[in-house]
């Protein structure tokens, strides 16, 4: 396989021109899949029949709870990609995605609270997983006041990459905290090796709807990261022209 | 500079500036006394907390404790000098971590049974709380160094670095007051003790190379 169009995103200005075309590409079919996703589900998928209409909070509650770890494995990623090969672009995403993902984990606690309290009659129980989520959201937090408090940006690039890195570590312990602890949450929604234990016409637009915020994430991420590359090349002369042949 | 004359070096110093240490043990015991000021000094609450308590104390003041342990080096310039040297500077990290880890946790250690007393745990349970600070600390210690290599230019620091690096510290803390709850109620322990050992193993191989990244960057 070629990988030779991979190697030139962790060009800045290759990024920008990149991101150009696909950005609004992936923002209109999230936006139609997580739309229609979401529709579907609070519309037309059926009624569960333990939970009644309160489990239809899933279309929103998974998707970004999913959506909170992968930016979080991303941040990881993209922290070991700048420890290592130094590219220039991972520094960009961590700082685009971190605010992200910390919205999505805020989401995700806030759509499982609603949901707790007709379901376990409380709005917030210790349980593992919740647990887990709260401290991705403090993760998060953390990656971004370190972010923040650094005023050269060098050493903040480092630093988030180094907090990044290590926090990797906590993503094992969310996925097997349900396992570990055995407590009151119902394992894993999504498992793609395994048949799915919900039937079709709910699963269904529960992966539409995942895959639509993956999208929508992943275009206002380009978007952030575009702001980035604008902000931190703008001496360069590729800029100046970008920005006198398109404007901004 | 070899790297036991750094390891002697950092001997003397912490000697020297005892009050560090003093510092830390007395914060300890100041958390520990808020806890039945706070809640309730009644046994019935005590005895099953007692194990939660400690650690938090013991994460605290860790935390307080590594919170420095660059600082003095970073303003005298000495940090810069262990970053040229030509050493490997993750080794030196280690040395200093073991260096700190020692003049805190002895004390600690020692200072543990007393307190346990004063928080009714039974002396079986006692064993357990130990092993459990003697095997969770190291990840402790490795894990602030990370924070403390990242702020060490900043001039308020603390709070940032509490901010970054407590999330890290939940697990830790998870399993060794999961041992201790189990071997209150009489189930083996051995499990959450050997998480809790591999937690500090894999920290040990971790740790002091992203400490070594963060130093360099933060003395550039």
């Amino acid at each position: 396989m070629n990988w030779i169009w991979f190697h030139k995103l962790g060009s800045p200005k290759w990024f920008f021109q990149w991101a150009n075309k696909w950005s609004k590409f992936a923002f209109v079919i999230g936006l139609v899949m997580l739309v229609v996703g979401i529709a579907w589900g609070l519309g037309f998928a059926p009624a569960d029949y333990q939970q009644g209409n309160s489990f239809r909070i899933i279309y929103i509650h998974v998707p970004s709870a999913i959506l909170a770890q992968s930016c979080y494995l991303g941040l990881g990623v993209a922290g070991l990609v700048s420890l290592v090969w130094r590219m220039k672009m991972a520094p960009v995403f961590i700082k685009a995605v971190a605010p992200l993902g910390a919205v999505m984990a805020v989401i995700a606690l806030i759509s499982g609270a609603i949901w707790g309290k007709p379901t376990w009659g409380a709005w917030w129980v210790w349980d593992a997983r919740l647990t887990s989520v709260l401290i991705l959201f403090l993760l998060y937090m953390g990656v971004i006041a370190i972010q923040n408090s650094l005023d050269d940006m060098q050493l903040a690039d480092k630093a988030v990459a180094v907090i990044s890195v290590v926090g990797l570590i906590n993503l094992p312990i969310i996925k097997y905290s349900v396992e570990w602890w055995n407590t009151l949450h119902q394992p894993a929604t999504f498992t793609i090796t395994a048949k799915p234990a919900m039937p079709m016409e709910m699963w269904l637009p529960l992966l539409l709807s995942t895959l639509g915020m993956y999208g929508f994430i992943a275009a206002i991420a380009m978007w952030r990261m575009q702001t980035e590359v604008l902000v931190r090349e703008h001496r360069s002369n590729w800029v100046k022209k970008e920005i006198l042949d398109n404007g901004i | 500079m070899t790297y036991s004359s750094f390891f002697y070096s950092e001997i003397l110093a912490i000697f020297r500036r005892k009050q560090d240490a003093v510092n830390a043990l007395v914060f300890f015991l100041l958390v520990i006394t808020l806890f039945p000021l706070g809640v309730s000094p009644s046994k019935e609450f005590l005895q099953p907390a007692a194990g939660g308590i400690i650690w938090c104390a013991v994460a605290l003041a860790v935390l307080m404790s590594v919170e420095g342990m660059f600082k003095e080096d970073y303003n005298d310039g000495s940090l810069e000098q262990l970053v040229v040297s030509g050493l490997y500077l993750p080794v030196l990290v280690l040395l200093k971590l073991a260096v700190h880890w020692f003049a805190i946790m002895l004390p600690l250690l020692v200072l543990t049974p007393i307190l346990s007393q004063m928080l009714f745990i039974n002396w079986e349970i006692l064993w357990v709380l130990i092993l459990t600070l003697i095997l969770g600390s190291p990840a402790l210690f490795l894990i602030g160094t990370i924070g403390a290599a990242l702020t060490v230019s900043l001039r308020r620091g603390a709070v940032l670095m509490l901010l970054i690096i407590l999330p890290f510290y939940l697990p830790v803390i998870i399993f060794s007051t999961g041992a201790i709850a189990a071997a209150q109620v009489g189930q083996p322990y051995n499990g959450q003790l050997a998480i809790l050992g591999a937690i500090s193993l894999m920290t040990l191989t971790l740790s002091p190379i992203m400490a070594a990244v963060s130093i360099k960057a933060s003395v550039n």
